[in-house]
């Protein structure tokens, strides 16, 4: 059976592989991860605006560039038109007796408060070199909106592998050769299985590469392939259900956006909930796997911790493809 | 009238799928998590760990700053655990933070470490001058680091009586912001209304394509960009109602409801064409796929913009998602411009409209690509 499976894999891997679909799906990852890699620096290094009228003052804007973005602008009016722009950007204007702060009107009270707060030490003349302080660090070097990205990207490969499956099977369904199967000495099970190891094997490969490209390679991959197997028996769930329950591509379609919303939800869920309310998200095995994979990430996870983690994926898993047997098996016929 | 013969020709055959009614679904269900679990405004509590290694004297002058600065502050003795330890703490709640005042420097640098927050320790330098230690992760942006190291160099009492005292002028005084749970609307509708329309579209015409629609076509007296129009009008219509199904429940009928049509229509229309011009380069969704996962994921890029508006680079403003997103912000901010959202329709109509045209020229030529 086994030799069996391996046949239809290496025939699907040939097929994919001239239309492309297979190969897009393993580099696209890995662009966006390298686009990761681009986005999060500028991203993490966001501060407050600020708009200034060259050559007014150049010491000031020298120093709010220590710890603010400055940008510029022949005259006021430039720098009022900077200010209505649709992002946050705040003037500082001279006035007689100093500068005022010019807003558009619709900035959070947190950015006001910084150029406030920025003018103050100006003209309180308080510089660097007179701190009377000490910053120690941790050495942690990855910002958490690139781990967070990085952990989407890994949940998003999965439920992507999963819709590479559901097509692979769809299509079979469309052309009759799942009925075809009975009359081969191949089972319909092997065949979908065989079928199905297309999306496991982009599911493995993308995920690692995106640990690697992103630079996460000191987390500890024992862990992160264990995560990764758990990702791709979810992936192998979601393409089943997918494949299996949707007469055409239409339809597939529509359930991957279904399936993106507990997805998403997982995601908000553990990012943004607090306290017991994140309760209500423990039947996602997305949840269990964002969770799993932000600790290999942080590299705060145990081991302890990852096998329970992983350990509920599976049941969740095995709950949902016993649940939905039935349906599977009534979908092979 | 062959337009609107072939469009209820598409209803009828839509309306017998499961699509129509997964997209009605879909919207319920966000509209749902909308109402019951997202709160009106997310809690913006800050947590730091502090610790006054100062006297008895100085420790309680800056206890009492906290407390006097919030009246409701409420403060209690709690215990810890970090690093296989128990760590004792006095938590002061404000409206704004969680302050753990804690009993030595070690805790405070293994729970900065391990929650992840800025941990600071508060001394007498040689000098008997206030010294501030800082723990932080390593990853904060350097003119964050120089802002905090020099935050205490002048008197808290004193910087706050000149923050106070500092103009701001606004441009503008009218403006009321959204609700955090508003503000979630927007990319809702332009990532799962709009953007959708695009990949809907292509399995759409994808699934004619497999069963020879397209090709009949060339022996039909009804014109091709009839029938690439009737497909629109069924992703539109299904756009619009789901636009509207999480839409109305939450907003009501404070917004301008024949804008918010307008760009919903027109943004629906962009993303249905652009997702019939990739479907007229393949012969299935499988060979399109890579094509549409990767726009999918640069279209998705202005929703970062979207949440950290002190972050938005040139190359970002012409994603077409990001006037999209922007646009629906401002149909449903109280006092909102309504000559951006006009815009942002003419510009997603008039691309649509050339996209279309290209599309129909593109599927004449290739009738059975």
């Amino acid at each position: 059976m086994l030799k069996r499976i391996w046949i239809i894999f290496t025939r699907d891997i040939r097929i994919n592989t001239r239309e492309f679909m297979t190969l897009y799906m393993m580099i696209i990852p890995l662009i966006l991860a390298v686009g990761i890699n681009l986005l999060s620096p500028s991203v993490n290094d966001t501060s407050v605006n600020l708009a200034l009228i060259k050559n007014e003052n150049p010491e000031q804007a020298a120093y709010f560039d220590d710890f603010a973005h400055v940008e510029l602008f022949s005259d006021e009016e430039r720098v009022e038109d900077r200010v209505r722009s649709r992002d946050d950007v705040v003037g500082v204007l001279s006035k007689d007796n100093g500068y005022y702060i010019m807003t558009e009107g619709n900035e959070s009270e947190l950015v006001i408060e910084y150029a406030k707060l920025l003018n103050v030490l100006y003209e309180s003349d308080v510089q660097l070199e007179d701190a009377r302080s000490e910053i120690i660090e941790f050495g942690r070097t990855v910002p958490p909106l690139k781990k967070m990205l990085v952990n989407m990207l890994l949940l998003v490969i999965s439920m992507l592998a999963g819709m590479l499956i559901a097509m692979n099977i769809l299509e079979e369904k469309v052309d009759n050769t799942v009925s075809a199967i009975n009359v081969t000495p191949t089972s319909r099970r092997a065949f979908i299985l065989g079928k199905s190891l297309t999306g496991m094997f982009v599911a493995l490969f993308s995920s690692i590469a995106v640990i690697l490209i992103t630079g996460f390679y000191t987390v500890n991959l024992g862990q992160a392939a264990l995560v990764i197997f758990s990702l791709t028996i979810l992936s192998l769930l979601i393409g089943f259900i997918q494949g299996l329950n949707s007469d055409d591509a239409m339809e597939a379609a529509g359930s991957v956006k279904l399936m993106f919303l507990p997805m998403a939800g997982s995601i908000a869920g553990y990012e943004f909930v607090t306290g017991n309310w994140k309760i209500f998200f423990y039947w996602s095995p997305f949840y269990w796997a964002y969770r799993a994979n932000d600790m290999i990430l942080s590299k705060s996870g145990t081991w302890p911790q990852m096998i329970l983690y992983i350990g509920i994926i599976l049941v969740i898993c095995g709950a949902v493809y016993a649940l939905l047997a039935p349906r599977i098996v009534k979908g092979l016929q | 009238m062959k337009l609107l013969s072939s469009f209820k020709k598409e209803l009828i055959l839509a309306s017998r799928g499961f699509y129509f009614y997964i997209e009605l679904l879909f919207a319920l269900v966000i509209l749902a998590v909308l109402l019951f679990a997202i709160p009106q405004n997310f809690s913006n509590t800050s947590t730091e760990y502090l610790y006054f290694n100062l006297p008895q004297g100085g420790k309680e002058i800056f206890m009492n700053n906290i407390l006097e600065d919030d009246p409701d502050a409420k403060s209690e003795m709690v215990g810890i655990e970090a690093g296989g330890k128990t760590f004792n703490a006095e938590l002061i709640v404000t409206d704004e933070r969680e302050i753990y005042i804690v009993d030595s420097e070690e805790a405070v640098r293994t729970l900065a470490d391990s929650e992840k927050v800025i941990g600071v320790v508060i001394e007498l330098d040689d000098d008997n001058q206030l010294y501030y230690k800082y723990y932080l992760q390593g990853y904060e942006s350097t003119r964050l680091k120089n802002l905090i190291s020099i935050l205490n160099n002048e008197s808290t009492d004193v910087l706050i009586e000149r923050i106070e005292n500092q103009e701001v002028r606004p441009l503008s005084t009218d403006y009321e912001p959204l609700t955090d749970r508003e503000n979630t609307i927007p990319p809702l509708i332009a990532f799962s209304g709009s953007l959708m329309g695009m990949f809907i579209m292509a399995s759409y015409v994808f699934l004619d394509k497999k069963e020879g629609v397209i090709k009949a076509y060339a022996v039909t007296p009804s014109s091709i960009w009839r029938y690439l129009m009737s497909k629109i009008f069924v992703i539109l219509l299904t756009s619009v109602v789901s636009g509207l199904v999480i839409i109305m429940p939450i907003i009501g009928f404070r917004i301008n409801y024949g804008l918010l049509l307008l760009l919903l229509l027109t943004t629906g229309f962009f993303a249905s064409t652009l997702g019939l011009l990739i479907a007229s380069f393949y012969d299935n969704l499988t060979k399109a796929f890579g094509v549409v996962y990767f726009l999918f994921f640069i279209l998705m890029v202005p929703g970062i913009a979207y949440f950290i508006p002190g972050w938005e680079p040139v190359w970002v403003k012409i994603i077409p998602t990001y006037p999209m997103l922007q646009g629906f912000k401002e149909i449903i901010l109280p006092n909102g411009d309504i000559v951006y959202p006009l815009l942002t329709s003419a510009g997603f109509l008039a691309a649509g409209t050339v996209l279309f045209f290209i599309t129909n020229i593109r599927f004449k030529k290739t009738l059975s690509v």
